[in-house]
């Protein structure tokens, strides 16, 4: 799907070498700390930027141009039109989308208790949201892209948008691509996930098969270079008589003196965030313990 | 995707359209009056109608200010360009379209506006000059020139700013900084001004050119062989060949300066120039419009975020 992808803001490159590929079908959730590229990755495959570099391909083509109709986008904070009436954005989407579905949108507006007539500007976050996504969903679109749509949300509304689009997903089959930085929730709603690390892929992959390659192994305390070469840490933590560390186990861990726990995705994905470095060379500076 | 144009921009062509329609029903409501009664004996009431003329230099960048700078600015300033331009049309599309139902309503605003107070000009422009500085903007073709131009140069700052307040002002100032340059230093020039030679008026009398209708450029008084002189000069040469003197009235003056040879040589734009000059004028502007919109249109794909 991406390959060698970057994107350059004047001299600064917000995403750069960025590898990847995503299934169709699949439900990705893609994490990282402020400012690590998450929305540029997201706004690069609905075509609202172009790449700097490297070669993005979604469904087969290059974003943007014919592809916009297959293609639905919820943009961070969900914007709407203030003086449009919730009526007037599904007219929006009916007159610009060849494959409007406009009983399902009133369908889910009338679920969601929203009145056609009410003002954009006078509805609440979640409300905002709902009709973003709704306007995103009733496009039947083959690819959902949602950049942070839980963001601004309450707990209540945040669990009731996410299982909105787990029941779509079930439905339509659409592959789900949605940022976040509440780990909870893609630790609920997605299958898939890539994690950025300032503007780079640290990692990515199905959840299942991300947690199975990573470890916590616990010892007595050690060079991080004496470890065989298929072990890649990520974060290590050392007291006087002890290393902790998590790492990334391409092959079989051996050595008997290791005590080897099974890790969680949360614990994984600060470990990737709290290094700040990239896959292509694995750091060793992480925190140590006094 | 014309309905959406539409609909944005549906309350700002409400508005223009009822402050036109109100305009034009003044104007019309008064012709009568003015059509019939020297000017000289009109009442300042209708007098001050004339302003409805500064207001016409004001409408293209007010369209500018209101229409262009904003259709951009606004969007990217709000995040909604990320809901517009991942609808199933392209943003070229979308600019293209919005562009031109503004230009079109902006062509339809300032051009009966235009067309109508030429209209009612015409029992005042007898005898007068419309082809001056003061009157070449508020007739004939290119107000429309003008507002399409303001809409195509607020487009673009606003693509390029980001920011509404700060577009609309650039565009006010850019505007009126271009306008009024190709005035001053462009519009002499777009074609050959005329050469003429009158009486000199250097006493009050003789005919003054810019009295016939004509634009005066230059104005200058010479000698019979072709040579530039100051008034003082001119006096000097006088009261020395005719003997005259500071009593002596206008006539025997003007009398003197034909004998000695004294005469005005003029470069000015006559009356019948007037629409070779609009024609010239409307075109350069209407070009500049094209290539700034093409510039948005170009900004939006290639520099979006």
């Amino acid at each position: 799907m991406a390959d060698r992808l970057g994107k350059r803001f004047g001299r600064r490159w917000a995403l750069r070498g960025c590898s990847l590929t995503v299934p169709a079908g699949a439900v990705v959730g893609v994490v990282g700390a402020n400012g690590a590229g998450k929305s540029t990755f997201l706004h690069l495959t609905v075509g609202l930027l172009d790449p700097s570099e490297g070669e993005l391909r979604v469904l087969g083509g290059r974003p943007g141009g014919e592809h916009l109709g297959r293609v639905a986008f919820v943009a961070q904070d969900a914007p709407v039109y203030g003086s449009f009436s919730v009526g007037d954005h599904l007219r929006l989407g009916s007159r610009t989308n060849p494959t409007w579905d406009g009983h399902l949108a009133e369908r889910r507006l009338a679920h969601l208790g929203l009145d056609l007539r009410q003002r954009a500007d006078r509805l609440s976050g979640g409300q905002r949201s709902q009709l973003a996504l709704t306007l995103a969903i009733a496009k039947r679109p083959e690819l959902l892209v949602l950049d942070e749509p839980v963001a601004s949300l309450d707990p209540l509304a945040r669990r009731a948008f996410l299982g909105d689009v787990m029941e779509l997903a079930a439905e339509a089959r659409p592959t789900v691509v949605l940022s976040s930085h509440l780990l909870s929730d893609v630790e609920r709603a997605c299958d898939h996930l890539i994690v950025m690390v300032q503007g780079q892929v640290a990692a990515d992959g199905p959840v299942d098969a991300l947690l199975a390659r990573h470890k916590v192994l616990t010892g007595p305390r050690r060079d991080v270079r004496s470890l065989p070469a298929h072990l890649s840490v990520v974060q290590e933590r050392h007291t006087e008589r002890q290393t902790t560390m998590l790492v990334r186990a391409d092959g079989p861990i051996l050595d008997p003196s290791w005590i080897v726990a099974e890790v969680g995705l949360e614990e994984m994905v600060l470990a990737y965030m709290a290094t700040g470095g990239g896959r292509e060379k694995p750091l060793h500076v992480a925190a140590v313990a006094p | 995707m014309i309905w959406l144009a539409w609909r944005q921009a549906r309350a700002e062509l409400l508005v223009a359209a009822g402050a036109l329609a109100v305009i034009v029903a003044t104007l019309v409501a008064t012709r009568g009056h003015i059509a019939t009664t020297r000017a000289e004996d009109l009442s300042t009431g209708y007098k001050s109608l004339q302003l409805l003329g500064t207001a016409l230099i004001g409408l293209p960048a007010a369209i500018g200010m209101f229409w262009g700078a904003p259709l951009l600015a606004r969007e990217l300033e709000l995040g909604t360009h990320r809901l517009a331009w991942t609808q199933g049309v392209t943003r070229t599309r979308w600019l293209a379209i919005k562009l031109g139902l503004l230009g079109a309503a902006a062509a339809v605003v300032t051009g009966v506006f235009t067309l109508v107070f030429t209209w009612w000009s015409l029992p005042l422009d007898v005898g007068g000059n419309r082809i001056g500085t003061a009157n070449f903007g508020q007739r004939g073709i290119v107000p429309v020139a003008y507002a399409l131009f303001a809409l195509a140069l607020g487009t673009l700052v606003g693509a390029v700013v980001r920011r509404t307040l700060p577009a609309m002002a650039v565009t006010l100032v850019g505007f009126f900084a271009v306008r009024f340059s190709v005035q001053l230093l462009v519009r002499p020039r777009l074609i050959d001004p005329v050469e003429l030679s009158t009486p000199t008026t250097m006493f009050g009398s003789g005919s003054s050119a810019s009295g016939s209708g004509a634009w005066v450029l230059t104005s200058s008084t010479v000698d019979s062989a072709g040579h530039a002189l100051s008034s003082s000069t001119a006096d000097q040469l006088m009261v020395e060949t005719c003997h005259l003197t500071r009593d002596s009235g206008d006539v025997a003056w003007a009398r003197c300066a034909k004998q000695v040879g004294l005469h005005d040589v003029i470069s000015a734009h006559p009356a019948s120039h007037f629409w070779p000059l609009q024609i010239w004028e409307a075109a350069a502007f209407g070009v500049l419009a094209i290539v700034l919109a093409a510039l948005a249109v170009w900004w939006v794909r290639h520099r979006p975020s």
